[in-house]
């Protein structure tokens, strides 16, 4: 069984994206906050982080900046998705995925369910 | 101590702040119907249809507060009863709280007379900021208990108050100062209380504004809120 840590602050589209990630021998724990996010990843051991930028108070960047502090969670793969254009992270990639470990960056308005799912099968492998 | 009155809202950022918004209502309903498509369900069509009226009534909101604001001339005042404003706006939230989780409470306890209002501008301001605040509260983090929002009129030294409240501090008078001046310069004005453009908050202050109210943090029983003071109608006291 993989676990997905799912960082989405809408309630929702919180609910549409579960529904779409469950099954094929997934669990997904859901947190809205920063805050919420690290005490789930503490609890639920993810395999795999899906990240909104936009979060009430702290960012989806400085939940990186934490998450990445912590050895044990320095080599779990991170997917952002986000409402966050991506034109607005150019500048930024480098440092994205060189130093906070993000593997893809997916544009939440032009993102389908199967992109989502396509882009999850590429950084988790399927249980036999 | 004497105070600054607030300034106009501007249009433009305004309309920017709609724009990003309205994209979040339209992703539920694109994702969801995806969603339905896959599992061939079509169980999730209400949610689909209050998620769209949601978007298509901050349209609606939007229009109005820009014309009332260019056009002051359409302010018609007349005398309004609050609770049955605040009844109808719980009626119109309904759906998307259900959507979102979130309870509906109405407190209009106590008697007030009517007050001097543009019923329709005062209604779109109130359900605005509603649906603004639905979609924030669960965005605040695990709740302990269920998440319930209150509609609630009650009477204060400056005049009759109508509002919103809900169990977040985050809405503060600093809060709501600092939004205004990040509306054009941020993607999350209202950083401490939502994770969007919150243009509902927005488009409720700049109808207001219109109808020379000003939108204001309150705070009623405990509870945190935005509301708006009206003036009593002395017009109808006198009958």
């Amino acid at each position: 069984m993989s676990s997905i840590l799912l960082i989405e602050p809408d309630y929702v589209l919180a609910q549409t994206y579960r529904q779409a990630l469950a099954g094929r021998g997934r669990r997904i724990n859901l947190a809205t906050t920063a805050q919420a996010a690290i005490l789930t990843a503490d609890r639920s051991k993810p395999d795999l982080v899906i990240l909104e930028i936009q979060l009430v108070e702290h960012s989806g960047i400085e939940f990186l900046y934490e998450f990445r502090s912590y050895p044990d969670w320095q080599n779990i793969p991170v997917i952002i998705h986000s409402h966050v254009p991506p034109a607005e992270f150019a500048d930024s990639w480098q440092l994205l995925h060189d130093e906070l470990g993000v593997h893809n960056y997916l544009y939440k308005p032009h993102a389908s369910l199967k992109q989502l799912n396509r882009a999850v099968l590429d950084l988790i492998l399927q249980p036999a | 101590m004497a105070t600054a009155a607030p300034q106009p809202p501007n249009l433009s950022n305004l309309l920017l702040g709609v724009a990003e918004e309205l994209k979040l209502p339209l992703l539920q309903i694109a994702r969801q119907a995806e969603q339905l498509a896959l599992n061939e369900k079509a169980s999730g069509l209400k949610t689909i249809q209050s998620t769209a009226d949601s978007a298509l009534r901050l349209l609606d909101n939007y229009v109005l507060g820009v014309r009332l604001a260019l056009e002051p001339a359409q302010l018609s005042r007349e005398s309004v009863s609050v609770s049955s404003v605040l009844y109808d706006t719980g009626q119109q939230l309904d759906a998307l709280a259900r959507n979102y989780g979130v309870k509906l409470e109405m407190n209009v306890a106590g008697r007030f007379g009517p007050v001097l209002a543009h019923r329709q501008g005062l209604q779109a301001a109130l359900v605005s900021l509603g649906a603004a605040l639905i979609e924030a509260l669960p965005a605040q983090g695990p709740a302990q208990e269920q998440l319930t929002l209150q509609l609630a009129t009650h009477r204060s030294r400056y005049g009759i108050v109508a509002g919103l409240y809900a169990e977040t501090k985050q809405l503060s008078s600093d809060a709501l100062r600092r939004g205004r001046a990040l509306q054009l310069h941020s993607r999350q004005p209202l950083l401490n209380l939502t994770h969007t453009s919150g243009a509902g908050i927005f488009v409720a202050d700049t109808i207001l504004h219109a109808m020379q109210l000003n939108l204001r943090t309150s705070r009623h029983h405990r509870l945190y809120g935005l509301g708006t003071v009206l003036q009593p109608s002395r017009q109808i006291q006198l009958v």
